[in-house]
């Protein structure tokens, strides 16, 4: 599996805000350090602080005092995992403070347990750790193992033929960030990421068992992907599209590749990466 | 909501999960076996892992057992088919046209 770049976390950079020695217990293969709630242990956790630092909360308000207790212009504090509402006030603050950070609701987000296993795992790029839906733009915003996000539509997930439908009102992450789930509805992680990041598509494409790599089985895994059948082409005819799969046809005219990569609902440079 | 396969207590407790979720039209048919933060591809029309990675050595033969056994191979592969009509298991698709 190609390299993903560690998310930075060493043993002795973890702190987790707040009191919860519960919460602690789940995060302990983290090796995480209590910051309690005093600004004396919030002071002395900042001085600690360094780019490598992860700084995980489940409280609002150690959230708000860490920010508070900040001497401003403040350095990096590292990056941040913060599973509470989220004012939108606030998010350029955390910006100036974290590399990188993801903010997500509790419920909406990894049970404990299962975020620490997503972050231990060597492709936590390819797994999903909470999210945001907003009912407004009819998008949800996926944070990943990395804390890079992955914006997608509501349109992404489709009913399936046996009538489950999406509900945009319960949304939850879960199987270790391999499932997000809207009510009874699972999509799978790896389907979404294939459908919406072309770096993981082309990164996957090389150790799923795909044999026939020309540009002609490319089209056909794409069009077969996306429910169509050859005659759902015009004005390029059945025949052709059959021609160009079976590589019978090699020269593709760039009117042609633009018709069918219309309809596919890809760029024309998209396709080969099937 | 997911199909998930009937599987024995034992391989339950030790979190082995056997599903065809929504959302994977666009994939071969297949049952995804799910186990903490790992998945494995098995082609519901070859019967084969699908992928390299992660080795499929590591799924227990127990589980694969449960998964081939005729009467669960033949709901996996209604389950899917029921799912996902527009991309069933007998793809039937005239092969090439000359």
């Amino acid at each position: 599996m190609p390299t993903v770049k560690p998310l930075p976390v060493t043993v002795s950079t973890t702190f987790l805000l707040g009191n919860s020695k519960s919460l602690s217990r789940s995060l302990t293969p983290l090796h995480p350090t209590l910051v309690g709630s005093t600004a004396a242990t919030i002071l002395q956790s900042l001085s600690q602080a360094t780019k490598d630092t992860l700084w995980i909360s489940y409280d609002p308000n150690s959230t708000e005092k860490l920010l508070r207790a900040l001497s401003w212009p403040a350095k990096s504090l590292g990056n941040a995992m913060l599973f509470h509402a989220m004012s939108p006030q606030t998010l350029p603050a955390l910006q100036h403070c974290f590399g990188k950070y993801a903010y997500a609701m509790r419920e909406e987000s990894l049970p404990p347990d299962e975020l620490v296993e997503a972050l231990l795992s060597d492709h936590r790029a390819d797994l999903f750790i909470g999210g945001i839906v907003d009912q407004s733009s009819k998008t949800i915003t996926l944070w990943r193992g990395h804390l890079g996000s992955l914006t997608v539509p509501f349109s992404a997930f489709e009913t399936s033929g046996d009538g489950i439908a999406p509900d945009f009102g319960r949304f939850s992450v879960t199987d270790s960030g391999q499932t997000v789930r809207l009510g009874t509805y699972e999509a799978a992680t790896d389907a979404i990421l294939y459908e919406f990041d072309p770096d993981y598509r082309r990164r996957i494409a090389q150790q799923r068992q795909i044999t026939d790599q020309s540009f002609g089985a490319s089209l056909r895994r794409l069009r077969k992907q996306r429910g169509k059948r050859r005659e759902d082409f015009a004005p390029i005819s059945a025949k052709t599209i059959a021609r160009i799969e079976q590589g019978a046809e090699y020269t593709h005219h760039k009117t042609t590749l633009h018709t069918i990569a219309t309809i596919l609902g890809v760029a024309p440079d998209e396709i080969a990466t099937y | 909501m997911p199909f998930d396969l009937p599987i024995s207590e034992s391989l339950k407790r030790a979190r082995w999960k056997v599903k065809i979720r929504e959302k994977e039209s666009r994939e071969p048919p297949h049952v995804t076996i799910l186990r903490g933060a790992l998945a494995w591809r098995i082609d519901l029309r070859t019967g084969e892992f699908m992928d390299r990675i992660p080795d499929p050595a590591d799924v227990p033969v127990e589980l694969l057992t449960q998964i081939h056994k005729a009467d669960s191979w033949k709901q996996l592969q209604q389950e899917w088919d029921c799912k996902y009509p527009a991309n069933p298991i007998d793809d039937r698709e005239s092969p090439e046209v000359k």
